[in-house]
């Protein structure tokens, strides 16, 4: 018994320095990651086997252009109407070098709407397009082709 | 403290990792997340229209992947299976030379997106160097 005030003693103080070091590093977690969740809106890509990197689509000034399942078009993270796509493009597009238009288009989205985007971005008189997909992870999906995997 | 110290120096030798194996453990997760985050994407063309004094040419030689509304495909109206399709293009590039590699996809309009970047996807894995969107207002030379 007459050990046991000593060792209360010593546990009275818990060591907050490692709790210090986790909650420090899941700040620097929340503070890189919650500028990426706000690039685009997050629609449900479509997966293939072959894609390029594309580095420049997760700049905060890409021009990028998100479809979702419903034909709904997104400028960056602001909701537009198909009529505002050209004006936007080309107002974003004006003293770029890089003239990329990024197109994050939902798999389920019906293509005709896909190419109502494309046609009027390239009104706004952009030739290079960045369809942002995923990375096909199953490879099983691929041999068997959408209708398989889709 | 001091008889702590005192009492417990020889535990004190050992360092304590714990706490470092907490911090490294938080890294590989933030790593794992990370990575994956990097966009990745398909690259396409659309063609801005010829000035009005030059005449379009090769439209013998171009290369149209049709994508059907039921996901049948078809080159130039030759029908395709998805299997076949980049056999069939790398066979049909084989005598081109670099730089006129050039192929367009034209998708129905009710066609689900996945097929045609499916589409594009094989194109892209099969020597066409550039692939271009054949829209609407394309064909109809605007």
């Amino acid at each position: 018994m007459a050990y046991k005030p000593k060792a209360g003693a010593t546990l009275s103080e818990p060591n907050v320095i490692p709790m210090a070091d986790i909650m420090l590093v899941l700040l620097i977690i929340m503070m890189i990651t919650v500028p990426r969740l706000q690039q685009g809106t997050s629609v449900d890509m479509a997966t293939v086997a072959n894609p390029v990197q594309m580095k420049d689509a997760e700049k905060e000034d890409a021009v990028l252009l998100s479809i979702t399942h419903d034909g709904t078009i997104f400028f960056r993270t602001t909701k537009i109407h198909l009529t505002d796509v050209t004006p936007q493009v080309r107002d974003a597009l004006k003293d770029r070098l890089d003239k990329v238009v990024y197109i994050k288009a939902d798999q389920r989205a019906k293509y005709g709407d896909v190419t109502a985007v494309v046609d009027d971005v390239r009104a706004a008189g952009d030739e290079q397009i960045g369809l942002i997909t995923e990375k096909l992870t199953d490879p099983a999906v691929e041999v068997e082709g959408p209708k398989g995997g889709g | 403290m001091a008889i702590q110290l005192g009492g417990k120096g020889g535990a004190m030798s050992e360092p304590n990792v714990v706490p470092l194996i907490d911090v490294l453990l938080v890294l590989i997760i933030i790593f794992m997340a990370i990575t994956p985050t990097t966009p990745v994407g398909l690259k396409a063309q659309v063609p801005q229209p010829a000035p009005p004094n030059e005449k379009p040419e090769m439209q013998t030689r171009t290369i149209v992947v049709q994508v059907a509304r039921d996901g049948g495909l078809k080159i130039n109206e030759q029908p395709v299976t998805w299997s076949t399709l980049g056999t069939q293009l790398v066979a049909v590039f084989k005598e081109r030379a670099p730089g006129d590699r050039v192929a367009f996809i034209k998708g129905d309009k009710d066609v689900p997106y996945l097929y045609v970047a499916r589409a594009i996807d094989i194109m892209s894995a099969s020597d066409v160097e550039m692939v271009g969107l054949l829209t609407k207002k394309v064909e109809e030379g605007q």
